[in-house]
């Protein structure tokens, strides 16, 4: 039996617009384990990214509770849930949220300032999670000195750097082009095939087919949750490549 | 994360917008410079009104008669009149007293071959010297027999012997004041000015008689008549004590009634002092002025902050998701509010010098930058930063991270 690592029970999200209570979430069980790569979809609207900020610790419940590694984090203080993100769990975001102006591995070695790690150490790690993603030769470059499947790339090597327990990626392709999507996609599923447990959040279902594990939401409820053989993401950019370079010829 | 890492992340942040890092240190620069500047000011004129003090003596008095002066004649007013034997009764009845000198006041014109000038003219005795600590430079005091018989003799001030003689020689020269021959036996040591600015060299001592008869020319209520009578008191804290006894001397002397008030009596330190305080008043009326442009430096300087906050909201949803606990978030602005002031004092300071500086070297102003002012210039506008840097920082570390990731 492989470990949970996070497990939301009948969590809700209840929302105050006006007189209006408007419900995100309407009681959600799931359970996620050790390297699971899990595709969390839905139309806009479905709750899909309140689930995943709750998942992240970014958001507490209005009713139910989360474990994470069995412990309860539904009700920790501010401090406390920032102490947890920072030891359990890496984020990615659809806009990169790269600083600006700073390097690449003073990037990446964010996570660890809010550490006791000393500064050899953080830059001898984050300069590895950067050679994992492919931009060893990148560390010194800013934000604006790279490309977008570039600046992804840094922000996955960020997301590593702390060793997490689990990666949220909300709609990590959303901002790149198909390639450069599929590129990322390559990636996370070699991170996975190392081990790494992952989530992640898209609307495109040519995206969730490369996870291994997909949760449907609508209206705040979780609609369907199965398993799947995932699709190669290699093999997805190679077509991708010979399909354009035919049609280039033609 | 540590000391050294929060400043140098505070100082990337304002390297990043130097510029407007620059303008808002501004604010707190030219208020610390200007509250400095006002306070150094303000020692420096302290330290001259002392040194005056000093030089008059706190131990001095000046009685003087209540005659009117009319261009130049003299008329006695109700007939009484402070005279040297006054001076003398005051010398030797009031045992507190060192030394009493009378003098007699008059102007004229001082002529030396093609130039003239036109300084005041006292009639002394040689009491002067010490009532009024002057000295000799060159030349020598009165003798008895030119005091005796209203010798045609001067002793003259630094300014003097400069606009008649210039650079050559003035012993042994004649002059004529009130074109009457006078020959110069001594040169005065200079005092420069007073606090007024008033030049205290610009003076030619004669004896007493000399003026009375030769210079003035004026007949008065009586031979011995005196302008004023300079007194020297032994030890400063008898002055109380030999006002009154004074006041009751010269009131017997003169039979006067208490209402009538044919001298008076002033305590020139005093004097001094008061026209000190009112000085002091006025630099601690600058100061306050100053310090509200630093109050208004550190208005901007949380200006500043809350835009910065506004402006990197993102940035602070990010550091929150990967880790930062408000309390991180609330260090990281406060230091960058408190470096941006803690700079600002220091470039402050620096500015501060330098005006200081040029006003000693170039107004010649006396100004001194007191060690504990630089202490608390500094620590006021570190503290300034944690004042005003304290409400943007807690509203940064209050953040919602979702919100602020979502942020626009």
């Amino acid at each position: 039996m492989t470990q949970v690592v996070i497990a939301s029970k009948g969590i809700e999200k209840h929302y105050q617009m006006g007189e209006q209570q408007v419900k995100a979430l309407k009681g959600i069980n799931v359970a996620i384990y050790q390297g699971d790569f899990v595709a969390v979809m839905g139309p806009s609207g479905s709750g899909k990214s309140t689930f995943m900020n709750m998942l992240g610790c970014l958001d507490s419940p209005s009713a139910g509770n989360i474990t994470l590694k069995g412990t309860d984090v539904t009700h920790l203080k501010a401090a406390e849930l920032a102490e947890i993100r920072n030891r359990y769990i890496g984020f990615v975001f659809q806009q990169f949220n790269l600083l600006p102006r700073t390097t690449a591995l003073d990037n990446v070695m964010l996570p660890l300032l809010y550490t006791n790690i000393g500064r050899a150490e953080a830059i001898k790690r984050a300069s590895e999670c950067l050679t994992l993603v492919g931009l060893g030769s990148r560390m010194d470059h800013h934000p604006s000195q790279l490309s977008g499947g570039q600046q992804q790339r840094v922000a996955i090597a960020r997301a590593l750097v702390n060793k997490p327990a689990i990666i949220l990626a909300d709609e990590p392709t959303g901002a790149l082009d198909t390639e450069t999507g599929l590129e990322i996609m390559a990636l996370f599923q070699q991170l996975h095939k190392q081990g790494t447990t992952l989530v992640l959040v898209t609307h495109e279902p040519d995206i969730a087919a490369f996870a291994s594990r997909q949760l449907v939401f609508r209206d705040g409820l979780l609609l369907s949750d199965r398993n799947s053989e995932p699709e190669d993401a290699g093999n997805a950019l190679q077509h991708f490549r010979q399909t354009r370079l035919a049609e280039a010829l033609t | 994360m540590n000391f050294l890492m929060l400043i140098s992340v505070a100082w990337v942040a304002l390297k990043v917008n130097l510029l407007r890092s620059i303008l808002t240190m501004l604010g707190i620069i030219i208020g610390v410079a200007a509250v400095i500047i006002m306070l150094a000011l303000g020692s420096g004129a302290r330290y001259e009104v002392d040194q005056q003090i000093k030089s008059l003596g706190g131990n001095v008095f000046i009685i003087s008669s209540r005659l009117r002066f009319m261009g130049g004649a003299q008329q006695a007013s109700g007939g009484q009149s402070l005279t040297e034997m006054d001076a003398l009764a005051i010398e030797s009845q009031i045992p507190q007293v060192t030394v009493a000198a009378p003098t007699v006041q008059s102007s004229g014109q001082v002529i030396y071959g093609n130039m003239n000038w036109a300084p005041s003219i006292l009639g002394v005795d040689n009491k002067i010297y010490q009532a009024q600590s002057w000295s000799i430079a060159e030349g020598r005091t009165f003798s008895d027999s030119e005091l005796s018989s209203a010798g045609r003799v001067a002793v003259i001030g630094q300014t003097v012997k400069h606009e008649l003689f210039g650079a050559s020689d003035a012993l042994g020269q004649t002059i004529r004041i009130n074109k009457i021959p006078v020959t110069i036996i001594g040169v005065l040591n200079g005092k420069g000015q007073n606090t007024q600015g008033n030049d205290q060299d610009d003076l030619v001592f004669m004896p007493i008689d000399t003026v009375r008869k030769r210079i003035s020319g004026i007949t008065l209520s009586s031979p011995k008549a005196v302008r004023s009578i300079i007194v020297q008191v032994a030890d400063e804290r008898d002055m109380g004590l030999v006002e009154q006894e004074m006041d009751a001397l010269l009131r017997q002397r003169l039979r006067t009634t208490a209402n009538d008030q044919p001298f008076r009596i002033r305590n020139l330190s005093e004097m001094v002092e008061t026209r000190a305080q009112t000085m002091q008043i006025f630099n601690g009326l600058l100061a306050a002025v100053a310090s509200v442009s630093l109050l208004v430096g550190g208005i901007g300087i949380m200006n500043i902050m809350l835009v910065s906050v506004t402006e990197r909201t993102r940035e602070i949803g990010l550091r929150m998701a990967v880790g930062a606990k408000p309390a991180d978030i609330m260090r990281q602005f406060l230091i960058e509010a408190v470096l941006l002031c803690a700079l600002g004092g220091a470039l402050g300071l620096s500015l501060a010098v330098a005006v200081t500086w040029s006003v000693e070297h170039f107004l010649r102003y006396t100004a001194i930058i007191q060690p504990e002012v630089v202490l608390m210039s500094i620590g006021f506008s570190a503290l300034i930063g944690v004042f005003f840097g304290y409400y943007p920082a807690k509203k940064a570390a209050q953040l919602q991270p979702i919100e602020a990731l979502r942020y626009e």
